[in-house]
C-alpha cells in the first residue's frame, strides 16, 4: 500500500499516512474550501489501510491549530472510522495541543467524550 | 475619489480591514485570515480570543463564499455585493466581525429559525447542540447542517443580526459577532 503524503498549506494540514510505520499524522490548520472533497482520499486511505494493511499497532497524531466547522465534522467522521477499526486493531491517538490553545484542548476533550472506546491521549506541547 | 472620507469612516469604526464586492475566494479568505492572525499577534491577544476571532472570520467568510457559489442571485449580479468587516471597538475593548450579503425571501425564512435557535441557548447548551449536530448525518457531506452557526455562537459573546428589504424579493442580511478581548 502506498503512503499518502500531502504537504500543508495555509489552510490544510501537513498530512502523512505511513502504512509501513503504522503512523498517521495531521499537523496544521484546517479550513479547506471543500472540506469533504479535500479529505476524501485520506478517508479512503484509512479504510483501505484497516481493511488490508494495518500494522499491529497504529499511532495517530493530530495537531490541529484551528479549524472550521466542516473540518470539525470531518474529524468526527475520521474518529468514527478509527472507532469502527478499534474492534480488530490496536490504535492509539495523540491529540497534541499548545497549552495556551484552549479551543484545541476543548476540541480534544470533546472527542474523548464522544469516543469513549478510543484511546485518545491529550498531549501538551512543550 | 474621496479617499479621505473613506479613511475617516474606517478610523471612526475601528476597522481593521474589510472586503467588499467582487468574488470572495478561498485564497482571499486565507490571506485575510493571515492578516488577522498577524493583527492578533501584534496586539498580544490571548490565543483563545485570537482563535475565536479567526474561526468566526473563517466561518462567516466561507459561508458567504459558498452561498454566492450556489445562489440563484448569481445571474442578477446582486451576489457580488458581499461585505465583510473586521473591526475593533476601543470603548468596549471588543472585536467584531460583520458580514452582509443579499438573500432572497426563501433563504431568509430558512436562516432565521437557525439563528434564533442558537440565540436562545447558553454556552453549555450550545456545546451540547454542537456535538449532537456533528454526530448526525455521517458522510452526508452537508454544509455542516447548521454547525457553522453554532460554532460562531459558541465562540463569541454577542450576536446581532438583521434583514433590510432591498426590493420585493431580496434582503440585505447583516450578521455581526462580537468578541470581548479579555
Amino acid at each position: 500500500m502506498e503512503n499518502l503524503i500531502l504537504e500543508g498549506t495555509k489552510y490544510t494540514p501537513d498530512i502523512k499516512l505511513d502504512a509501513d510505520a503504522g503512523m498517521v499524522s495531521m499537523v496544521g490548520k484546517s479550513y479547506p474550501e471543500n472540506t469533504f472533497e479535500f479529505y476524501q482520499p485520506i478517508m479512503d486511505w484509512m479504510e483501505e489501510y484497516f481493511a488490508k494493511n494495518a500494522k499491529d499497532k497504529t499511532t495517530v497524531n493530530m495537531e490541529i491549530i484551528y479549524f472550521n466547522s466542516s473540518s470539525s465534522k470531518l474529524f468526527f467522521d475520521f474518529f468514527d472510522v478509527l472507532d469502527e477499526a478499534k474492534a480488530k486493531h490496536s490504535i492509539e491517538i495523540n491529540w497534541i495541543y499548545d497549552k495556551e490553545n484552549e479551543s484545541a484542548l476543548e476540541a480534544g476533550e470533546d472527542f474523548i467524550e464522544d469516543f469513549e472506546n478510543l484511546t485518545i491521549n491529550m498531549v501538551e506541547k512543550i | 475619489m474621496k479617499i479621505n472620507d473613506l479613511e475617516a469612516i474606517l478610523e471612526d469604526e475601528g476597522i481593521v480591514f474589510l472586503t467588499y464586492g467582487g468574488l470572495l475566494t478561498q485564497s482571499l479568505i486565507s490571506g485575510m485570515t493571515d492578516a488577522l492572525e498577524h493583527e492578533t499577534q501584534v496586539n498580544d491577544m490571548s490565543m483563545k480570543v485570537s482563535h475565536n476571532l479567526l474561526t468566526i472570520f473563517i466561518e462567516l467568510s466561507q459561508n458567504m463564499m459558498n452561498y454566492s457559489k450556489n445562489s440563484s442571485l448569481q445571474e442578477s449580479g446582486l451576489n457580488s455585493k458581499g461585505l465583510i468587516v473586521v473591526g475593533y471597538d476601543e470603548n468596549s475593548n471588543s472585536y467584531y466581525i460583520l458580514s452582509r450579503n443579499i438573500l432572497d425571501e426563501k433563504d431568509k425564512e430558512k436562516i432565521t429559525p437557525k439563528i434564533e435557535q442558537v440565540l436562545a441557548l447558553n454556552k453549555d447548551e450550545l456545546k451540547t447542540l454542537y456535538r449532537e449536530l456533528r454526530k448526525s448525518g455521517k458522510s452526508k457531506h452537508e454544509k455542516g447542517a447548521g454547525l457553522g452557526f453554532v460554532e460562531v455562537a459558541k465562540r463569541c459573546d454577542q450576536i446581532e443580526y438583521s434583514f433590510s428589504k432591498i426590493n420585493d424579493t431580496s434582503y440585505h442580511y447583516i450578521f455581526k459577532a462580537i468578541i470581548k478581548n479579555l
